[in-house]
């Protein structure tokens, strides 16, 4: 047997982006490292140079297709931020329910397509079965039932932002678009069943983390920091100021969108092209932190809705606050669909939502910089220009929600590759039958 | 199905066939996708030339692993569509080539407002490409879905005719077509900017001032923005034949529609290469002479 040897597995599947892992094992199985490895960039950055900033939100969101709306939205906030514009409340609204909409969609379609065919297959069944189509054929009703979340979550961001991908209506001081009252009395009547959706969701959630609690108690329990978004203790996926959780607990930072240079910093890696965002005064990768779902529910003190707040109880008294298991990320997802399906009830309950008050029509340009936060599905999306008084852009710095993760990836995986190869830890995991036999 | 450089927007976009999904998904028989199967590129590349019978490929080629992805789908696919506006014009990334690449390196990994003193990174990680060439100089493709993302309805009519085995026609109109506004046929006296006033809904966007692309993009999107109050920005890129410059012709149909002063209609588009040409630069005869421009510096470097 050769003393050293090299894993690499290209492309990391079912997952959304480019993304290939090397794992590096010396002598005795010892794992010396790993990489997460992103193959590739576009330089936003670089080509927002330019461009009229009410334009921004047009094209900053085709830095992802699947969570284009938190884009949109950061970014027409860092553009109102710098041109000092306040919209009227009720565009705030359509806003605050097309980032639900979205938040909906694209957790269904992380839980029941990129996650859940390795637990109700089994993560060692075939792969031409193990995946969404072998979902479709072995349970119909559960592929149903996602669709109809996704499909719920999509249309309603159509309705709103002219596409769900690539959204076009939000506009520094306001929204292009109102919401019509019959595309309102349509989203009603269609939210009893979307929330009997969600219900079965989270039943399929938990007998999950019931027959695999072995593996989300044992398998990359990382403890890192934790970056996200709350108001007033309050999770929230629109508005608020950023928290920074340390790996024992204690919140180190709250501050606004605008000081995050002294909280963030952007490390360069020679092995990805995705840096890797940390905790600036803890330094790297002391202060590797991790956003998205676990880190949002860590750091909140409580849900903004009644169901999602019991969930949110739930889990804590199964896994603690903080929860540093990586599993745990999808119990968490479930959680913030709850959150999201109620948030969208109560949005298109408000009478405001179909106001057509929506738009300034006195916005002006000037010279100056403005920095848009909003959380995306993975988490913390912020925008920050600057621009000269035509209100053209002269620089540009996004920090994507995946980077806040790409060190915390590396980190649970140095974890996970550990306990398989040094000490043969898969053997001893407990595993349930598959909830599907193939 | 395989994705270059992308946003992975299209794939989303065929997601969203909904509940069709469950009757088509189950008639495929997957070789290679990665946000759905866990087959790894190796497995592509292990099968028999064209022994797949489709392929779709999303995404731009931004680096060297991009393009031998893009050439083993064309040996391994009987039929190769080029999905979405990146695949079809280099897309919205396509305008890197604005910059020197030397530029957009500082900028990501140099000098920014949170990072300072970074090197392109090197290990592990395929080359990048100095220049956004399209992937048509890369190789053929047999259909073009174009499209920032191709609607859902687009792809399913281009699913099910290739399931049929039939022909895939697409209607020719540009977005204007489709659109619910109505034209006066007045000329513009003044370029206005998105954000001024608030647009009257019944009236065409591009006879009110605010800048439109509809009249020279091709309206397979059935014109879903300008009929939800944002102008066309030309995501479909030009009406057939579809290998035209679309940026071109804008500013030619923008010369028609808004007789004002050269001086004053140049102080008043404020950025022409950006709004014109957003997602088929690298395609356009403009573009094309920026790539040679840029090769050309490379050589002599």
């Amino acid at each position: 047997m050769p003393e050293e040897k090299t894993i690499h597995i290209d492309p990391v599947t079912r997952l959304e982006g480019h993304g290939a892992l090397t794992i590096k094992l010396g002598p005795g199985n010892k794992v010396k490292d790993v990489q997460f490895n992103i193959g590739s960039t576009r330089f936003f950055e670089q080509f927002l140079v330019g461009r009229p900033m009410e334009e921004v939100p047009r094209i900053a969101p085709r830095i992802c297709g699947i969570c284009p709306e938190p884009h949109h939205l950061a970014s027409v906030k860092a553009v109102e931020a710098a041109w000092d514009v306040k919209p009227p409340p009720a565009a705030i609204k359509l806003r605050r329910l097309l980032i639900e909409a979205k938040q909906l969609s694209s957790h269904a379609i992380h839980f029941y397509a990129l996650a859940a065919p390795d637990f109700v297959f089994g993560p060692f069944a075939d792969p031409s079965v193990r995946n969404v189509v072998g979902v479709l054929k072995h349970l119909p009703d559960v592929a149903v039932q996602a669709i109809k979340l996704m499909e719920f979550g999509q249309e309603l961001c159509r309705d709103i932002a002219a596409k769900a991908i690539h959204p076009a209506t939000a506009i520094p001081g306001g929204m292009l678009n109102s919401l019509k009252e019959e595309e309102r009395d349509k989203w009603l009547k269609a939210v009893p069943a979307m929330l009997d959706n969600i219900q079965k969701t989270v039943d399929l959630a938990k007998k999950v983390v019931n027959l695999y609690l072995d593996v989300i108690m044992k398998v990359a329990v990382t403890p890192t920091y934790y970056v996200g978004l709350s108001n007033k203790g309050v999770l929230d996926i629109y508005d608020g100021t950023i928290h920074v959780m340390d790996p024992s607990g204690k919140m180190v930072a709250d501050f606004e969108p605008e000081e995050y240079t002294k909280y963030w910093g952007e490390y360069v890696s020679d092995h990805s092209y995705a840096t890797h965002i940390y905790y600036k005064p803890a330094g790297y990768p002391a202060g590797v932190w991790r956003a998205n779902t676990l880190a949002r529910c860590n750091i909140a003190d409580r849900m903004a809705t009644p169901l999602a707040d019991a969930a949110l109880k739930e889990m804590r008294a199964l896994i603690g606050r903080p929860s540093h298991h990586t599993f745990a990320y999808h119990y968490a997802r479930i959680v913030e669909m709850v959150q999201a399906a109620e948030s969208i009830k109560k949005l298109l309950e408000d009478p405001d939502i179909v106001s057509t008050d929506v738009k300034l029509s006195d916005v002006q340009p000037k010279a100056g910089e403005g920095v848009g936060v909003v959380e995306a599905p993975r988490g913390t999306c912020l925008h920050n220009y600057e621009c000269d008084d035509q209100g053209i852009v002269t620089k540009a710095n996004i920090i994507v929600a995946t980077n806040h993760n790409i060190g915390g990836i590396e980190k649970s995986l140095m974890d996970a590759a550990k306990l398989i190869f040094e000490q043969d830890g898969l053997k001893k995991l407990k595993l349930p039958q598959p909830l599907v036999k193939t | 199905m395989a994705q270059g450089s992308s946003c992975w927007g299209c794939f989303q976009s065929l997601v969203d066939i909904h509940l069709k999904l469950a009757d088509i998904l189950p008639l495929l028989d997957i070789k290679y996708w990665q946000a759905v199967v866990d087959y790894k590129l190796k497995d592509l590349e292990g099968y028999p030339d064209k022994s797949i019978a489709v392929g779709f490929y999303e995404g731009m080629a931004r680096t060297e692993e991009d393009i031998h992805l893009l050439k083993v789908m064309r040996e391994k696919c009987q039929t190769l569509i080029s999905f979405g506006s990146c695949s079809c014009f280099g897309g919205i990334p396509g305008m890197a080539n604005f910059s020197d690449i030397e530029q957009c390196y500082d900028t990501k990994f140099r000098h920014n407002k949170t990072v300072n003193g970074g090197s392109v990174p090197s290990v592990n990680v395929p080359p990048i490409t100095d220049v956004v060439r399209p992937n048509t100089d890369y190789t053929q493709f047999d259909v073009y879905l174009p499209g920032c993302p191709p609607t859902s309805k687009l792809i399913l009519t281009a699913v099910t005719a290739l399931l049929e085995g039939k022909p895939l026609e697409l209607p020719p109109h540009t977005v204007c077509h489709y659109c619910n506004r109505e034209k006066k046929e007045t000329p513009i006296s003044e370029i206005i900017r998105p954000y001024v006033g608030k647009a009257d809904v019944k009236r065409c966007l591009l006879e009110q001032g605010y800048i439109c692309m509809g009249p020279s993009t091709w309206g397979l999107c059935e014109g879903q923005c300008v009929n939800k109050g944002a102008t066309c920005r030309g995501c479909f890129g030009p009406s057939p034949p579809i290998m035209k410059d679309h940026g071109a012709a804008t500013i030619s149909m923008l010369g028609t529609y808004a007789p004002i002063d050269p001086d004053k209609i140049v102080a008043q588009v404020k950025d022409p290469l950006g709004t014109f040409y957003r997602f088929d630069y690298a395609t356009s005869h403009l573009g094309r002479i920026r790539i040679k421009h840029e090769e050309a510096k490379r050589r002599r470097k």
